[in-house]
């Protein structure tokens, strides 16, 4: 055995190696990383210039780690030898507890939820601050807040960021809708909540602010295999999830103005749902401005929703209280151009942001 | 480019290996020059210049030293003038702007810095000239002749960025003969794989550890104890992975290089310590500065200064900075009271020894990785129990809970223990048997893994390949 082994060895790992090489050569690029909602990196230009400043030999480490052949079984593979071997709690900065992917959010940035506030407060006192504006305030805890404390993992410090924000908020009633979730009313997979546990978190806010909710959905469910943001960001194996959304005729009834698509539609958007991040199947995702027009309620109520992602599944049981529905994402469109948009006389105004997002601000424009 | 990388690994390596298989004798050393150029280029594409220039000159400083030596004259300014020429070259690169930024901070002046990008690896390819050239001018080699040879030895693209430092002995019959055998390739691909394994998978995990520290801002004094840990096995397991992949890719292409680590964690001593770490460095030093100015072996007096001298100088190689400047004569100081006052003593502490050389050595890390010695104090504040968070937070027993088996994996992977169970597991028959059978599987899984890595991780550069 001695005497074979080095050929044996010598064998192996050649093939392994140029099996391997042969197949990163030939392998046809992608475009893009459905698991990690990214594009993926393309073949840099080589030229005279790239090499000798170097960039084409930098972006080539990027591409070949981008398009390795079979790229998300080796992901896989390194995320189990972390998790099952190694015994690490977290692959990059995602864990699993009770089935749930959350992320590893600490500590509180407080900096950065001065600037949200900061922000806010710009869009109160452009547009805000008249006798006929209500302006209410609901902060959604992002999963953290349920799982990492009580299965050992550091969290923020989700006390001190609501009083800190409600603090610098003083022209804004808080909604605390805390106490209205759990863990189960996200998905396992994704960082955003389910529409169909959402029910009494929209009523709660929607009683705040002064309307009502119907309370009366069917319950409807997407036809895709739902994996979302931290499974793919993590590699984590796990089973697919369903996308479930709630129908009754006042949202049938409703029209979407996608003011940045230049197009008119249903609360729903199947396409996007069929597409590479089927949380956008909410009202299209992220978008800049949108208007959700209720022709089922007379009461000429308006409201103007100031929100991230977590907006687009809950605006839709808010709408059902209001003759027209604002979604306002200020990460996409700077708070100084709204006036050439929006109305603001007489409309409530919710502010409402995920912790995530709060704790970095930053993408607030 | 980086052994630990898909463009090294899939690209690079093997069209080397293609080129350098096909390649009658004569022209394997031009092939191995070739790929280490378009192998540094890649990293550095304006400094191939240097590298060439570096070499070029070595080539004819080398020939002269010969010549002037034969004929009885002037060999010792050719050789100085030699050995002035790389240290200057070193010395503007790497040390321009510490010497600036230290006249500026005694003198009070504002002299703006020129920061100057330091070529990958100068310090390990000047090194490997001036020992060329210093055994040169003893008459302990022949110069090279043949200019692609001694651009082979000092180009050679696995020891290039990142040793060990090959003295021109070691390789010169290598260079002229070398056997490439199933042995020595299967030999050394294994060692490569098993230096990846401990680049990839143990000194990148604990580099997230320490990254973790760094970025906390509750510094509780057993989450600094771990990282003071982490970050000397990290450094071991980093720089040691490197060394055995080098020595791997050398035996592929037929060379044997000398070994770099063994085994520094189980020292009884400061001495023994840097009897085992980084062994082509200090013997480096030993026989190119150490003895030379005496050694040992002119007094007391002298013997400390060369010490001081020695070591400060080791300090400043591994960076252009004062906190290495006193890592190294941290160092001195232990070794001195080594030799002159405790050594004895604490030879015959048993384990107390192995205890205390190992908190010595953290504590050297510590400083090592510091930026400043400000830093340093902090740290050491922090490990004596004086931090304001306390013993332990919530952050702080998470990361070690996280990090926790791939420390332990480190701290037994850094003894005999290992390589000694694997050895007595393979004495028996049937059992031996099975693991020689099925070693080539495990060495493709680690390289498989090692991969998955790559794929999944973001360039991560070796800790030495700043030297």
């Amino acid at each position: 055995m001695e005497k074979i082994k080095p050929f044996v060895t010598m064998t192996i790992l050649g093939i392994f190696l140029f099996t391997m090489s042969f197949l990163c050569w030939i392998h046809p690029a992608e475009e893009f990383s459905l698991s990690e909602r990214r594009k993926l990196a393309k073949m840099p230009k080589l030229s005279a210039e790239t090499i000798v400043n170097g960039s084409f030999m930098k972006n080539f480490e990027t591409y070949s780690q981008d398009q390795f052949p079979a790229r998300e079984s080796m992901r896989s593979v390194a995320a189990f030898f972390s998790m099952e071997i190694l015994q690490k709690k977290d692959n990059h900065d995602i864990y699993v507890e009770n089935s749930s992917f959350a992320k590893l959010d600490y500590p509180l940035n407080e900096t950065s939820i001065e600037y949200a506030s900061k922000r806010f407060g710009l869009v109160y006192e452009k547009y805000l601050n008249r006798d006929n504006c209500n302006v209410f305030l609901s902060v959604v805890p992002d999963k953290g807040y349920f799982l990492a404390k009580e299965n050992g993992y550091p969290a923020m410090d989700y006390g001190r960021l609501c009083s800190l924000l409600i603090e610098e908020m003083p022209y804004a009633e808080y909604i605390d809708i805390f106490d209205t979730l759990d863990a189960d009313c996200y998905y396992k997979t994704d960082p955003h909540w389910r529409q169909e546990k959402i029910y009494g978190t929209a009523k709660t806010i929607a009683e705040a602010m002064g309307v009502s909710v119907s309370g009366s959905y069917k319950e409807a469910s997407l036809d895709v295999a739902y994996k979302g943001n931290y499974a793919g960001q993590s590699a984590i194996k796990t089973e697919s999830e369903t996308i479930n959304y709630v129908t009754n005729a006042i949202l049938d009834n409703c029209v979407v103005t996608n003011y940045e698509s230049n197009t008119v539609g249903g609360i729903y958007d199947f396409d996007k749902g069929n597409g590479r991040d089927p949380y956008e199947f909410f009202l299209s995702g992220p978008v800049s401005l949108l208007k959700i027009e209720n022709p089922t309620v007379k009461n000429g109520k308006k409201l103007i929703v100031f929100r991230d992602s977590f907006g687009s599944s809950i605006a839709p049981y808010l709408s059902e209280g209001y003759n027209e529905t604002w979604l306002v994402d200020i990460r996409y469109l700077a708070p100084e151009y709204l006036d050439k948009f929006l109305e603001f006389d007489g409309a409530d105004v919710l502010f409402i942001y995920s912790t995530s997002v709060l704790n970095h601000s930053e993408t607030i424009k | 480019m980086l052994f630990s990388g898909i463009p090294f690994l899939f690209y690079f390596l093997p069209i080397t290996l293609v080129l350098y298989a096909i390649a009658p004798g004569k022209l394997k050393n031009p092939v191995l020059v070739f790929a280490s150029l378009i192998f540094y280029a890649w990293g550095e594409p304006k400094y191939v210049i240097l590298m060439v220039a570096t070499i070029t000159a070595g080539y004819g400083f080398g020939l002269l030293i010969e010549k002037c030596r034969k004929r009885g004259r002037y060999s010792g300014l050719v050789f100085s003038m030699g050995v002035i020429c790389v240290l200057l070259s070193l010395g503007f690169f790497k040390y321009t702007d510490f010497l600036l930024g230290t006249i500026n901070s005694v003198a009070k002046t504002n002299i703006s810095l020129p920061c100057i990008a330091l070529p990958i690896g100068i310090s390990f390819y000047s090194f490997q000239l001036i020992s060329y050239l210093a055994d040169v001018y003893r008459g302990e080699e022949t110069a090279q002749r043949n200019y692609f040879d001694l651009a082979a030895y000092i180009s050679f693209f696995p020891q290039l960025i990142a040793g060990p430092i090959v003295r021109y002995g070691d390789v010169a019959k290598q260079l002229k003969e070398r056997k490439h055998t199933p042995e020595k390739i299967s030999y050394g691909a294994g060692r490569f794989v098993i230096g990846l394994s401990k680049k990839m998978l143990i000194a990148n995990v604990l580099a997230e550890f320490c990254q973790a520290f760094y970025n906390s801002g509750e510094k509780s004094t057993l989450l600094t104890w771990g990282y003071a840990i982490a970050y000397s096995l990290q450094v071991y397991f980093d720089f040691s992975g490197y060394s055995d992949m080098a020595i791997g890719l050398g035996s592929i292409f037929g060379f044997e290089f000398p070994e770099n680590f063994n085994y520094p964690f189980i020292s009884g001593s400061v001495t023994e310590f840097w009897r085992r770490w980084h062994m082509t460095l200090g013997s480096w030093f030993r026989d190119y500065v150490y003895i030379p100015l005496g050694g040992n072996r002119r007094g007391t007096v002298i013997h400390l200064r060369n010490i001081f001298v020695v070591w400060a100088l080791t300090g400043l190689w591994h960076g252009a900075s004062w906190n290495f400047v006193v890592w190294g004569l941290y160092y001195a100081v232990l070794l001195l009271i080594d030799k002159y006052c405790l050594g004895k003593l604490l030879s015959k502490t048993g384990p107390l020894k192995y205890i205390l050389t190992a908190f010595a050595t953290i504590v050297g890390f510590v400083i090592f990785d510091s930026a400043t010695m400000k830093s340093a104090m902090l740290v050491f504040g922090s490990m004596a129990g004086l931090s304001e968070y306390g013993l332990l937070t919530t952050e702080g027993l998470y990361y070690i809970r996280s990090y926790g088996p791939v420390m332990l994996l480190a701290i037994i992977g850094a003894t005999p223990l290992p390589k000694k169970a694997y050895s007595r597991l393979k004495e028996e028959r049937t059992l031996g048997s099975i693991l020689s059978l099925i070693e080539p599987l495990y060495l493709v899984i680690l390289l498989m893994v090692c991969v998955a890595y790559m794929v999944d991780g973001s360039f991560n550069p070796f800790l030495y390949f700043r030297f």
